[in-house]
């Protein structure tokens, strides 16, 4: 039995690094298209836009979406506008191991302000009024935090 | 070759497995896939955290019935709970601090504590701490009440680690991980195995998260940039091949034990 156990375990180790090595080095030339998702925008708005970037570093990818939100919920399409923040709140959770440590308190801002544009739109009932101020504080805390205003 | 000291103990074998790297590779790695899983349910699924945590509770009061009415280890059993302990316990953190508004140092602070009670009273009631005779129903109750308090406070600890220092993953990788090192130093070097043991259970937890986060953050952000399902589908390989092969050493160690 003990000899079983002696072959058994490094065997399985062995195989266990060998799948983690050849995963993680197979996908090396395949991740600028999967996390491009992601990363993608964020790079290629910092570069177009030039704007000034915040603690967080550039945010505007996120703020691209809220904005799209605004404008939905400027319309009057508030089922369109809940869809659209859904977006935003993958993205930014997605984020928050990357962002929060650069400035856990302006971290702690935006997620709040995302928290009640979701809370909004997500309302039983949304009410135009409470979703256009929930978006607008939304874009506020984005470019205070971006020191546009 | 498993010794019953006393009668008192009946028909109860050990609960729960060795403590070997295997052990420690399918932990961490359960801790990820685990907060990976339940992120996934509550925002892309779109649950929200108060459902996703209802479910995981549910899961979790199930897991635990199968486990303590098992009358030894059974590995799916044990590592199935785990994960879901790991799951439940980040959750009581995050609601703390997100529902209630608790600050992180109180929370900390109050796992710790509530911990060491935990401790105490095990000791009190049992004159041991040994995970390696987890053989009646109460210490395996201690067990779990234990391990499900050492994933809420690393948690907390790890959050406030972030938070307070503004450790990243991948600083926050390497302190944990050196100090999970130095406990194994430690108990190579004559320390408590029990001590030694829960210290690395509380610390392999933030340990765990940073190495997830470096494997799926963006590259922006410093980590690796494979994502949260490539990441959570590699250890989740990982914990499946190693579950397996401790289910099928347990099958072949008790059928060669039926032949004898």
């Amino acid at each position: 039995m003990s000899a079983q156990h002696a072959s058994v375990r490094p065997f399985t180790l062995l195989s266990v690094s060998a799948l983690l090595a050849f995963t993680v080095g197979c996908s090396k030339p395949a991740t600028p298209g999967a996390a491009g998702t992601v990363t993608a925008p964020v790079q290629n708005a910092l570069s177009s836009q030039g704007i000034s970037v915040s603690k967080l570093g550039d945010l505007s990818a996120f703020r691209s979406i809220a904005s799209d939100v605004a404008t939905l919920v400027d319309t009057g399409d508030l089922s369109a506008a809940k869809n659209r923040i859904k977006d935003l709140e993958v993205v930014w959770d997605d984020a928050e191991a990357g962002l929060k440590p650069r400035a856990a308190g302006d971290w702690h801002l935006l997620d709040k302000a995302i928290d009640n544009a979701l809370g909004a739109l997500r309302a039983n009932k949304p009410n135009q009024a409470s979703c256009k101020t929930a978006t607008a504080d939304l874009l506020k805390a984005f470019d205070r935090l971006q020191g546009k205003v | 070759m498993i010794t019953i000291p006393t009668a008192s103990y009946s028909n109860w074998l050990n609960k729960v497995p060795e403590v070997t790297l295997s052990f420690w590779i399918i932990k961490i790695m359960s801790t990820t896939v685990g907060e990976t899983g339940a992120d996934f349910l509550a925002v892309n699924v779109g649950w929200g955290a108060g459902v996703t945590s209802a479910v995981m509770a549910t899961l979790l009061a199930a897991a635990l019935f199968i486990q303590l009415r098992a009358r030894r280890y059974v590995p799916w059993i044990y590592w199935f709970t785990v994960v879901l302990v790991s799951i439940v316990g980040t959750q009581i953190t995050d609601l703390l601090t997100d529902g209630l508004g608790v600050s992180l140092y109180v929370s900390t602070a109050a796992f710790a504590v509530t911990l060491a009670t935990i401790f105490f009273i095990w000791y009190r009631a049992e004159r041991t701490l040994s995970i390696h005779d987890i053989v009646t129903r109460r210490r395996e109750l201690f067990y779990w009440a234990a391990i499900l308090c050492t994933f809420a406070l690393g948690t907390a600890a790890g959050d406030l680690a972030t938070e307070a220092l503004g450790l990243g993953f991948t600083r926050g990788a390497l302190v944990f991980g050196a100090l999970i090192g130095a406990t194994y130093a430690a108990w190579r070097f004559g320390g408590g195995a029990v001590l030694t043991f829960w210290v690395g259970y509380i610390l392999t937890r933030p340990f765990g998260a940073s190495l997830g986060d470096l494997l799926t953050q963006a590259k922006t952000y410093g980590g690796l940039g494979l994502g949260a399902m490539l990441t959570s589908a590699i250890f989740l390989s990982v914990i499946v091949i190693l579950v397996a092969v401790a289910q099928f050493e347990m099958d072949a160690v008790r059928s060669s034990q039926a032949i004898e």
